[in-house]
């Protein structure tokens, strides 16, 4: 039978979803719908002898609206072009493990004959892989939880109309186009939420709404004499929250500061290369932190597990609890509780309830992220609950949770990092990115560049990006500003594993201090 | 998978349900089985079924769009609902252009049903053949094998349909030894299961691991002929389309923009060897009769160094007076005789490069890129791979790279780590530039 037809006996599916994960947000317990559905998959999954089943139901949706102005072709007037979308999608996935083997199957018909046909589907493609597998799959022990958890919002933004969206992108828009010599200017709002059911043979049942905010403005200006263009972004943090939030972004405040700082950008001398010393704003350093510490310490990349895409890591299991990867100034951890982070839920994709560990503890690295199926590996009993898939059709892996470098001594400011500075630059925002496949050799530009003379910050400067070897450029840290000057920022399409997914975290910091990093000049 | 009879009726549902002048809804189904392998034994697998149904509606240049992944008669209505809703509030777009009318699309398809079908035992064979050749060797292996069947139809109230369906697949393997000394890598994209062979591919990256190990030179960053073997070209390449852009071009953003305005277009800025086009029709692509909705065409972009043609959308087209292109894919850069190893033979000093890896763009106006070599760096001496080097990180521009061109190889479908890959040949060019050393294997 084809899927169409299965679909059109089925009933109106769209309905059922809205009626699936429907229910008070203060309610303590899953859905009972999803339940019987879960169920369906669990029995059928023993029936057919399979050793372990878990289902995931999954509802997605994403509303993005866009705005951008620029110039019409010809006459030069400016153009408001706006662009509306609001997409979702529904299904569900099984895993089953059979004969010391995984299976996976997922279909977009959410009933329960599809149900137990996809769990038979998985079972099947367990049976294929077990003649292939070197070693039978061992999950680390897990409690079983019966839960529902919702991230916390004051004001649905799937509930405010479109148009306050578009207006205040148009307002923002308008107001960086103020500036003459802007080109063009881009607004993006994005609402993301997550609808999860989760059940296991093992006896959870776990339902979980997760609602994300990410925005960004951009201004764009163009120098046609030399050939010369430049861009310059704000992008507030993006979080776990709801449209409360965006009100606190100060879009319109900070449309007026980058439309200024783009034109002075375009005019702004290259910088001088060399060793100088960088001063490094958490607009810039989560990234810096996401590449060269949050995916070394992902324990399948150092098994081996992502070396056919994105590599190994330099930090194998020998290196765990006695290798310094950066100064004494330096602790991360990882966790998946830190209110309103992007990675932060209350159960992740194998039912592990969250929770927070070191990665580096006084520049030594003492930990890795886990799974169910990765924590004997490094002799621990239990995961660290960085299970996750990001739809309905993909299979969890383990991905990176939010991770974060604590701050440093109450009293340093950044004044104090700026004025230990000779000759140095200071850095804003993500630009370029790149680092090998062992999280080595990295290469990173920013959005925003000041020289730093003689303890002073300085005009703006161009064409910057600086190279250095993870451990070394780590140990150079001397210096991270207090609590005061702690920012989360985000992620929000870190891309990993094959067939490719996509995964959001958080990373907070304080503005740190790195000595002698190589500095060159871009085109 | 729909089939062309029910893909319509979806399409025509949806249509009737429209109650404003303009409406067109396009619907994707893809199937795709995989094996993912790593330490010589499998880690994910599975079979999927993913579904998408995109509503674009509105009137007086207003437009919103809708998506869902379900097709039973309350989501259909749900999600035209939704897009007319966003529709009405959506201020008017200035851009607008029209829907377009019936169109002919090119009679072809490279649908293949043995792809379509293939699961386990189609699957599994490739994959072991590629762990037991590494095994042999006292190696470690890591791949991805997949395939999809897939297909795509759009219509309008204008009265434009296609429908498209298309298969594809591909393995790709890194072969390392136990210890993490060395390590390389080979893979191969094609419309046709059929024509993976596990064996030879997991052959060529274990022969990459095994003349890898061993001391690697390393050498100062600097200017080097390189070999870029197809992967390694695919992988920079992929910098150098956005560039492509008639409008980013005429706004002063891309490496075709002219000092002072206007753009390079008609002018000669690469060697003759250098002839870029899309060509949708060589059938070692997958199936596509539709770009963004026009009939597919081959075009060509750059012809014998000669700046031809920039990307029109059918805005941009409209405002200047041109007939629009289609978006720049199914890109082949045009080659000519030999390998790899025939190219290294008229190398004096230089380098073979296998593939790169995590390339992102510095500066997108000149297309400047950084990334690194992967799986096998050699030096070449007189016309011979002589030592292992360590990897480099390059930072360089993709049509600094074409414009450094020194020879072209036989040109194959490849696709490297990232992006949609091409049909490219292997290119020998000159002062490509290195920037720092890696420690990585």
């Amino acid at each position: 039978m084809s899927i169409s037809r299965r679909e059109i006996l089925a009933g109106s599916a769209a309905a059922f979803a809205a009626e699936l994960f429907a229910g008070p947000q203060e309610s303590k317990q899953p859905n009972a719908a999803l339940e019987k559905l879960g169920d369906a998959a669990l029995k059928e999954a023993k029936r057919l002898k399979a050793s372990y089943c878990d289902i995931r139901i999954n509802r997605y949706r994403d509303q993005t609206i866009q705005v951008r102005l620029s110039p019409e072709r010809g006459t030069g007037k400016t153009l408001e072009v706006p662009q509306v979308s609001d997409e979702t999608s529904f299904g569900f996935g099984v895993r089953v493990i059979f004969e010391g083997a995984w299976g996976f199957a997922a279909s977009p018909v959410v009933t329960p004959e599809e149900v137990r046909r996809v769990t038979g589907e998985a079972i099947t493609v367990a049976k294929a892989n077990a003649s292939l597998k070197t070693r039978p799959v061992m999950l680390a022990a897990v409690k079983a939880y019966r839960d529902r958890w919702t991230s916390p919002f004051e004001k649905n933004p799937f509930e405010v109309p479109i148009s306050d969206k578009l207006d205040l992108l148009l307002d923002v828009g308008r107001e960086i186009k103020k500036q003459s010599k802007v080109q063009s200017s881009t607004g993006f709002l994005n609402f993301h939420s997550e609808d999860k059911y989760f059940a296991s043979s093992e006896g959870s049942s776990i339902q979980q709404l997760i609602i994300q905010t990410f925005s960004s403005i951009e201004a764009n200006a163009v120098d046609f004499q030399r050939r010369l263009s430049k861009s310059r972004m704000y992008v507030p943090t993006p979080l776990a929250t709801g449209y409360e939030f965006v009100a606190r972004m100060n879009l319109k405040e900070h449309a007026q500061r980058i439309r200024e700082e783009v034109v002075e950008h375009l005019g702004a001398p290259p910088v001088q290369p060399g060793k100088k010393d960088l001063v490094l704003m958490p607009s810039h350093l989560f990234l810096t932190m996401h590449e060269s510490v949050g995916h070394p310490t992902e324990l399948d990349r150092a098994m081996g597990y992502e070396a056919n895409y994105a590599g190994t890591s330099y930090l194998t299991l020998d290196k765990l609890g006695k290798m310094r990867v950066a100064s004494d100034l330096v602790n991360i951890y990882g966790d998946r509780t830190t209110d309103r982070a992007l990675a932060t839920v209350a159960y992740d994709d194998d039912g592990v309830k969250t929770t927070k560990f070191p990665i580096v503890s006084k520049g030594i690295f003492v930990g890795y992220q886990t799974i169910r199926d990765q924590a004997h590996l490094v002799g621990e009993k239990e995961s660290k609950g960085c299970c996750y898939a990001d739809s309905w059709s993909s299979v969890p892996f383990q991905r990176m949770p939010n991770v974060s470098m604590e701050p440093g001594p109450r009293d340093t400011t950044l004044d104090d990092l700026i004025s230990g500075v000779e000759d140095g630059i200071l850095i804003e925002g993500r630009g370029s990115y790149s680092i090998d496949q062992q999280r080595y050799n990295f290469q990173f530009g920013g959005d925003a560049f000041w020289e730093i003379k003689g303890g002073k910050k300085r005009g703006m400067i161009s064409q910057v990006a600086y190279q250095s070897r993870t451990p070394d450029f780590w140990q150079a840290c001397d210096g991270v500003a207090g609590p005061s000057y702690w920012q989360m920022y985000g992620s929000g399409r870190d891309g990993k594993g094959e067939p490719t997914q996509i995964n959001s975290m958080s990373h907070g910091c304080s503005p740190a201090r790195f000595r002698q990093i190589d500095v060159i000049q871009t085109d | 998978m729909l089939t062309r009879d029910e893909s319509q009726k979806l399409t025509d549902r949806v249509l009737k349900l429209s109650k404003m002048p303009e409406c067109s809804v396009s619907i994707e189904e893809t199937e795709q089985a995989f094996i993912r392998f790593a330490n010589n034994g499998v880690t994910t697998s599975g079979l999927t079924l993913q579904r998408r149904v995109v509503v674009s509606t509105g009137r007086d240049g207003r437009t919103g769009v809708s998506e869902t992944s379900e097709v039973d008669d309350s989501a259909l209505e749900a999600v035209v609902r939704k897009a007319e809703e966003l529709a009405q509030i959506a201020p008017p777009n200035p851009e607008h252009v029209e829907p377009l009318g019936p169109q002919k699309y090119p009679d072809y398809d490279n649908f293949d049903e043995r792809t379509a079908r293939a699961r386990g035992p189609e699957l599994v064979p490739q994959v072991k053949a590629v762990i037991d050749a590494a095994r042999t060797k006292k190696l470690v292996a890591a791949g991805f094998l997949y395939r999809t069947a897939s297909v795509q139809a759009s219509a309008n109230k204008a009265g434009n349909f296609f429908f498209e369906r298309s298969t594809d697949s591909r393995l790709s393997t890194t072969v390392r030894t136990p210890n993490g000394s060395s390590s390389g890598w080979a893979a191969h994209p094609a419309a046709r299961l059929s024509e993976i062979n596990g064996a030879d591919l997991s052959a060529r990256a274990i022969d990459k691991c095994i003349r890898w190990d061993g001391k690697a030179l390393r050498l100062d960053p600097g200017k080097y002929t390189v070999v870029l073997e197809p992967a390694a070209v695919s992988d920079i390449f992929l910098f150098a389309v956005p560039g492509l852009g008639a409008r980013l071009s005429e706004e002063g953003r891309s490496f075709f923009s002219k000092r002072g305005g206007g753009t390079l277009l008609g002018e000669k800025l690469f060697p003759e060897i250098i002839t870029l086009r899309s060509d949708p029709f060589d059938r070692r692509f997958p199936t596509q009769i539709a770009s963004d909705d026009l009939p597919a065409r081959q075009i060509t972009w750059i012809e014998k160094g000669v700046l031809k043609n920039l990307v029109y959308n059918r805005y941009w087209a409209k405002k200047s007076e041109r007939e629009p292109t289609g978006p720049a894919n199914n890109l082949v850069l045009e080659g000519g005789e030999g390998g790899p190893m025939d190219l290294v033979k008229a190398v004096d000093r230089g380098l073979l490069v296998t593939r790169f890896w995590y390339v992102r763009f510095v500066n997108p106006q000149t297309g400047q890129a950084t990334g690194l070599t992967r799986d096998g760096l050699f030096l070449i001496e007189d016309g011979k791979l002589t030592q292992p080097v360590m990897n480099l990180r390059f930072t360089e521009s993709p049509y600094r790279m074409l414009q450094n061109a020194l020879g072209v190889g036989r040109n194959v479908r490849s696709r490297g780590g990232e992006g949609a890959g091409m049909i490219t040949p292997s290119l020998v060019v000159k002062d490509f530039t290195f920037t720092s050393v890696s420690d990585a294997v």
